[in-house]
């Protein structure tokens, strides 16, 4: 058993120095950069990736995945409170961006409901919600008041909120009336809120407790990056059962997605002449942003380097189970492709230069591979 | 046979146009109904002895006596009033309870009373934010707080390329506020492909992320090929194809079906069939603020190198929007006048109310907003403010609903804004005492 996850993850290593080597040829045949000596550092930044990766047994990959990417992101417990801590925790302010564009990239099968198509504002209205009311809590019926008649709610949204007390693991309890003030009729209506190890963890920030009155409040901090911090914890102690985080292609997003922020990790910053007019773009800070060569985000250059990454941060995410789910299918290959576009507000373009903003995932990646080429160097 | 009188008019029943002089009291109503019920408040706390206020049931006595008080006529508005008073008393004696072990109870009256000031204060300001006949505009708050915000997210000029210079000098503050104005969260309303070729509508997340791959695909390997306008000139070019190459049969068929139309209000063209290539207009737009750089080639042909910021088409669209503000759609023209009057309300409450008043959630309550926003975006329509078209701004509660739930605003940008607009305030009102 073990020889055999020792050989996938070798081959995992060798089809992605390969990669690396396909990439340095294709990059040859083009000159897209504008930047004089842009193009011979992503080369050489190529060369060194295809030097010190699959040392170590892929120590820097090790590293950056499992100690960076799944702390942060998916941490490797079977706990839900627990992942859920961890997440929250490693929150920043740019972090929620590639949390956000997770959520409104790729996690369309499951998140639908969520965060993409018709239903966009539904994971806001949840925070409206409980923001509006003082005991930490939301009823059903206040649900679907924002939906149209409470007293009649549309069949899709009754199914809605069942879907997403589901996606968020929430808690219900039902409070029978036995005459409405209406109609005088029994009524049954269901409070919904989270569970309790994850309200005391919510205390610590996101809520205002006042115990004289015994209200709660959810404070400022309280937005729709909490819940998608529960969706995200969701789907890393569900890990090995697809059906409950929305199958291959969430797996195929979530694995490509990871991918990028690996591979924008490592790409060099570009020293940008001093009479460049980036430099003078009020969008561009320097202090906050770096310039990286564009070259990588050519097809011909990201394809080889794409595909083998993307299977090593799913083997390490979810082990054989997700490997085996990425096939190069036409469907995942269109996935990945749009994910090449995707991280746009930390990714972006400013007078035609592809500008990263440093933000914390991207800074400790690097640093570990910069520390672990430096010590080879010095070895 | 019908013996039915048919009509020869095709007005819908009560739809009729409504004037500044229809609209204006109804924006007062609730407004007029709310300040004295504040200042009764106060007037009560201020004559009350300190001591009393340790006891609550005191202040829910006071409540019941003052309700019976009430002689209003039309239900909503004593509904409204018995609400109104309910909410501050309750807030009140929340405070009371929860401070009065910490706290001499001398000082919370103060701040009781120091926190009913404010809002008051705030009240004032929104009753008397315009005058019913607009005489000297200039001098009111609904007139320079649009212009304000306008100038800065929904820009005027003569023609396209100063509104798109204004937009742009603003972008790097407020590039997110520029941007949520052109996304409408009631996107799934607006046909892409709309028969009326003017119509235009907001931009859907799947647009959003269409024009963003435009943007890289410009940047980073576009093909060349002749200007039509232009002898001697080459244009960057990409393939329509290449943009939806990314995506999944079905989706995005809508728009790969109506690109024809979405580039129209990017700027772009279609040449060939296949090409996706900047009109002439957003060429030379474009080459004013360097987002394209002519480069000479040893031809003697001269290339039209871009060179995109993320904002750059985006900006195009929202300048197009601004100078076609007569063809918006009518999901935009709810949007964005409904973003307009968020903006003016929060932007007064920011400067008049203090961080810690107490009373602060009952003017961001939904129930509040609903009574004072609808007839703010409806007076925000008319000429002299945004200049768009009232007839389409919804009435339906259900609506509103919809579209005011999310003005408790996720986006930080708005925050920073809505601060801007307070200080703004501050500053006006100084400049008017001082006149």
């Amino acid at each position: 058993m073990e020889s055999n996850q020792e050989s996938t993850w070798h081959e995992l290593l060798q089809d992605f120095e390969k990669g690396l080597d396909k990439a340095i040829v294709e990059l040859d045949k083009r000159d897209v950069e504008n930047i004089p000596g842009a193009k011979e550092a992503l080369k050489q930044r190529l060369k060194n990736m295809r030097l010190h990766f699959a040392k170590n047994n892929g120590e820097i990959f090790l590293k950056s995945i499992d100690d960076k990417i799944q702390n942060a992101f998916f941490p490797n417990t079977k706990d839900f409170s627990e992942a859920f801590q961890k997440i929250i925790k490693s929150r920043t302010h740019e972090q929620d961006f590639i949390i956000n564009e997770l959520l409104n990239g790729f996690v369309a099968s499951k998140a639908k409901a969520v965060a993409t198509g018709t239903q966009g504002p539904v994971i806001d209205r949840m925070v409206e919600a409980f923001s509006k009311r003082n005991d930490f809590h939301i009823i059903d019926h206040q649900f679907y008041a924002m939906f149209g008649d409470p007293n009649k709610p549309r069949h899709y949204i009754k199914s809605q909120l069942e879907e997403l007390v589901k996606l968020f693991g929430l808690v219900s309890k039902e409070l029978i009336i036995e005459k409405d003030v209406r109609k005088s009729e029994v009524k049954i209506f269901t409070f919904y809120t989270f569970p309790e190890k994850i309200i005391k963890i919510l205390e610590e920030k996101y809520l205002i407790l006042d115990e004289k009155l015994e209200y709660t409040y959810v404070s400022e901090a309280f937005d729709r990056n909490v819940f998608i911090c529960m969706f995200l914890a969701n789907v890393a102690i569900n890990r090995d059962d697809l059906d409950k985080i929305g199958g291959s292609y969430t797996l195929n997003g979530i694995s490509a997605i990871f991918a990028l922020i690996l591979l924008l990790s490592f790409l060099p910053k570009l020293s940008v002449d001093e009479t460049n007019p980036i430099l003078n773009d009020p969008n561009y800070n320097a202090d906050t942003m770096s310039v990286i060569p564009k070259s990588w985000m050519m097809r011909q250059v990201l394809e080889p380097l794409f595909e083998p990454l993307i299977k090593i941060i799913a083997y390490r995410l979810g082990g054989g189970l997700w490997l085996s789910k990425i096939i190069a299918s036409d469907i995942n290959k269109k996935i990945h492709n749009q994910i090449r576009f995707l991280l746009k507000d930390v990714n972006k373009w400013v007078l035609g230069q592809l500008v990263r903003v440093e933000i914390p995932i991207f800074v400790e990646i690097s640093n570990i591979f910069t520390e672990i080429v430096v010590g080879y160097d010095e070895s | 046979m019908s013996y039915k009188k048919k009509t020869t008019r095709n007005v819908r029943p009560g739809r009729k146009r409504e004037k500044w002089t229809d609209i204006l009291p109804r924006y007062l109503t609730f407004l007029t109904h709310m300040r004295p019920i504040l200042r009764e408040t106060r007037r009560i706390i201020i004559d009350l002895d300190a001591d009393l206020l340790l006891d609550t049931e005191i202040l829910d006595k006071i409540r019941e006596e003052e309700e019976k008080r009430n002689f209003r006529k039309v239900r909503a508005l004593s509904e409204f009033s018995a609400m109104y008073r309910s909410n501050i008393y309750e807030i009140i004696k929340d405070f009371l309870v929860k401070y009065r072990n910490q706290i001499p109870i001398i000082d919370i009256k103060d701040y009781i009373i120091e926190f009913l000031y404010e809002s008051v204060g705030a009240l004032n300001v929104l009753s008397h934010i315009t005058n019913p006949d607009e005489a000297n505009l200039e001098n009111t708050y609904l007139y320079v707080l649009t212009k304000f915000i306008e100038e800065r997210l929904f820009s005027r000029g003569r023609n396209l390329s100063i509104i798109y210079s204004k937009l742009l000098g603003y972008s790097s503050d407020l590039y997110d506020c520029q941007r949520h104005m052109l996304q409408p969260h009631t996107y799934y309303r607006e046909k892409l492909e709309s028969s009326d070729l003017f119509e235009i509508p907001g931009i859907s997340p799947k647009v959003y992320n269409i024009i963003n791959n435009v943007t890289s695909l410009f940047n980073l390997d576009p093909n060349f090929g002749e200007f039509p306008e232009r002898e001697n000139q080459e244009l960057p070019m990409i393939l329509k194809s290449e943009v939806f190459d990314p995506y999944i049969d079905s989706i995005a068929n809508a728009e790969e079906e109506a690109i024809e139309q979405i580039s129209e209000r990017f700027g772009l063209r279609i040449i060939d069939g296949i090409f996706l290539v900047p009109r002439e207009d957003l060429v030379d737009l474009l080459a004013e603020n360097n987002f394209l750089r002519k480069n000479s080639q040893s031809d003697g042909k001269v290339r039209l190198i871009p060179q995109l910021s993320n904002e750059s088409l985006f900006l195009y669209y929202l300048a197009f929007a601004s100078q076609r503000r007569g063809f918006l759609s009518k999901e935009l023209i709810n949007w964005i006048s409904m973003n307009f009057a968020f903006l003016i309300y929060m932007g007064i409450l920011k400067w008049k109310l203090s961080d810690q008043n107490i009373f602060y959630p009952i003017f961001k309550d939904l129930q509040t907003n609903e009574k004072i926003l609808p007839y703010l975006m409806k007076l925000l329509c008319f000429p002299n403010y945004l200049g768009i078209d009232k007839m389409k701004i919804r009435d339906s509660p259900q609506y509103r609903k919809e579209i005011f739930n999310f003005i408790g605003s996720q986006i930080d940008n708005l925050k920073d804004f809505i601060s801007e607009i307070a200080e703004f305030c501050e500053k006006f009102d100084k400049e008017r005492k001082n006149n």
